[in-house]
């Protein structure tokens, strides 16, 4: 629920961004007084039609996923390819339905305050969100599986970067004397899988240790309609990221992080 | 006398497949673990089986299989390991609440011994026994608990001078079994020192020699394993099934399929173009297309061309490779 109106309330703000941006854009370009030339509503009409459009394009390259940080590189690179998308959308479509092109130096505008605004909006939007996804109950519980120190290492990650993946609790195939890290308490050996399942309800499973349970670890995340995770450590490598080859998919650990 | 096998233990070193079993109803070669403990128990003698409220169920449904009657099952009230009571607890409860005054035959449940019990018990003589079985590695016995005797060689029954857990340089290669025999004038020095260390069943006994109360050992050569890992456990199918197949009337396997080793299909298994090598599948799973080396099927799973070497797998894993 939580969730839902989060997005719901994200996608809102963007499309109101988003005409804001046109908006402004327009007065900024053709002054204040509304022009009998070039219409105010006509202008503003193509700009609904377009920011569906625009909402769609981000939604298809992930950018409204919760648990995206905003400020990332490729997030700020897929808003830019968006906010240009829907400029060029935005010329055509107006063309389209009324025969006419218009000022260059608008549609200019119009992108640079389309693209400024929602990044702006984006990075301010996570860093409440956040927040939001991390109250108790959090919106996505994660069961760490395995502690060793890459374990440790990255609940203090998750912890510091009050990321909306909120440790709830560790399992230790080994067994260990430690009773919690960071405050995310230690629960016990595997056995107690289906027990911490069953009270804590994580939404993600992260294996940080023990590859000879992956499967069965899979199994249980299956079953209880959890995500996967694999902490690249496991394979030995630094980093990995899927990649597919002929449309296969593997894990790949560049050869500079081993 | 009175039998009391300890089957209470969570076994999370076989996880997943103590995941809803007790270790000692883990089957082996056609029938659970424990089932070879009772069958080798003299006819006449009352057994109570001691396990925790998370297994009940499982132990009420496997003494119906059974043909003798006189076993209890004995509940401790642990829902979780950090809830137990602890092995020798657990005997000192059941000595208090049963009254018992009689001499103790202690088994540990998922312990297998094909030695010969009448044998055991005939040797005893009133003074408390313990089977040590003679593992001749010194590497191997650095596992288990080992047990010091006066006489070098030759005798079966030989006195104790002293134990040591887990050595890292053992003095001998006999390790303790998990067959016991208690008198009945050992009782209250157990639930004395149950008491104070409710975990350790051996510990009693270096309490018996601290007390100067003399201790025999029976050593035997047979087949022992303590099944407490999945080497141990495969060790053990290989060793009681052999080169051959051991399928349920239920199971069945096409004439495609290769069972190479010791393979054991539970009921209602059904296996198509498939090789499966020193492999034990519980029951009520479809292999197809696989080639499993070494790999232990708890119940349920539905698996299609994948290859697995040395894995045990949860109740319900379905593991289908897409082409």
């Amino acid at each position: 629920m939580r969730r839902t109106f989060l997005l719901l309330c994200w996608l809102a703000t963007d499309i109101a961004l988003f005409i804001a941006a046109y908006a402004i854009a327009y007065f900024v370009r053709v002054g204040f007084i509304v022009s009998t030339d070039f219409p105010l509503d006509k202008y503003l009409q193509t700009a609904l039609i377009v920011a569906p459009f625009w909402i769609g394009t981000m939604l298809e390259l992930g950018i409204f996923r919760l648990t995206r940080i905003q400020s990332s590189r490729k997030n700020l690179t897929h808003i830019l390819f968006s906010c240009v998308l829907a400029s060029a959308l935005f010329t055509l479509t107006y063309y389209f339905l009324h025969n006419n092109f218009f000022s260059r130096l608008l549609l200019v505008y119009a992108g640079l305050l389309n693209l400024g605004l929602t990044l702006v909006w984006h990075i301010a939007f996570d860093s409440w969100q956040r927040k939001v996804l991390r109250k108790n109950p959090a919106a996505y519980p994660v069961l760490i599986v395995g502690l060793n120190r890459e374990a440790e290492s990255l609940i203090e990650l998750l912890e510091e970067k009050q990321s909306p993946f909120k440790p709830v609790a560790i399992l230790d195939g080994q067994g260990t004397s430690k009773t919690d890290i960071r405050g995310v308490p230690v629960l016990g050996k595997l056995n107690k899988l289906e027990e911490v399942i069953q009270k804590l309800k994580p939404s993600h499973l992260i294996q940080c240790s023990n590859l000879e349970h992956t499967i069965n670890l899979m199994s249980v995340c299956r079953q209880h309609k959890m995500t996967y995770l694999l902490l690249p450590s496991v394979l030995g490598a630094v980093e990995g990221y899927g990649e597919q080859i002929e449309g296969k998919s593997f894990i790949k650990a560049d050869h500079e992080s081993w | 006398m009175q039998c009391f096998i300890l089957a209470g233990g969570f076994a999370t070193r076989l996880w997943p497949l103590t995941e809803r079993r007790a270790k000692p109803l883990l089957p082996i070669a056609g029938k659970p673990i424990l089932t070879y403990a009772v069958d080798v128990v003299p006819s006449e003698l009352q057994i109570t089986v001691s396990t925790n409220a998370a297994f009940a169920e499982d132990f009420s449904a496997w003494k119906k299989t059974l043909k003798r009657n006189n076993i209890t099952i004995s509940i401790e009230d642990a829902g979780h390991e950090d809830q137990k009571l602890g092995a020798l607890g657990a005997i000192a409860r059941w000595i208090h609440e049963e009254n018992i005054n009689d001499d103790v035959l202690l088994l540990a449940g998922d312990n297998f011994a094909a030695c010969d019990m009448t044998a055991f018990l005939k040797l005893f003589r009133g003074r408390p026994l313990v089977a040590g079985h003679d593992i001749g590695d010194t590497d191997a016995a650095k596992a288990f608990g080992t047990i010091i005797t006066k006489e070098e060689t030759g005798s079966v029954l030989r006195t104790v001078t002293s134990f040591e857990e887990k050595p890292s340089h053992p003095k001998s290669t006999v390790v303790s079994t998990g067959w016991w025999v208690l008198p009945r004038s050992s009782l209250s020095v157990l639930t004395e020192h149950a008491a104070k260390h409710p975990d350790n069943v051996g510990g009693v006994f270096e309490e018996f020699l601290r007390r100067n109360i003399p201790i025999d050992c029976f050593i035997f050569g047979e087949l022992w394993k303590d099944i407490g890992s999945f080497e141990a456990y495969m060790s053990l199918h290989r060793d009681l099934v052999g080169e051959k197949t051991l399928a349920d009337p239920s199971a069945s396997y096409s004439p495609d399929s290769e069972m190479k080793g010791a393979v054991d299909l539970g009921p209602k298994t059904k296996i198509m173009k498939s090789v499966l090598t020193d492999c034990i599948v519980f029951g009520n799973t479809t292999i197809e297309d696989c080639v499993l080396t070494r790999c232990i099927i708890d119940e349920g799973c539905s698996l299609s061309g994948v290859d697995l070497t040395d894995k045990m797998l949860r109740t319900g894993t379905v593991l289908h490779l897409k082409p």
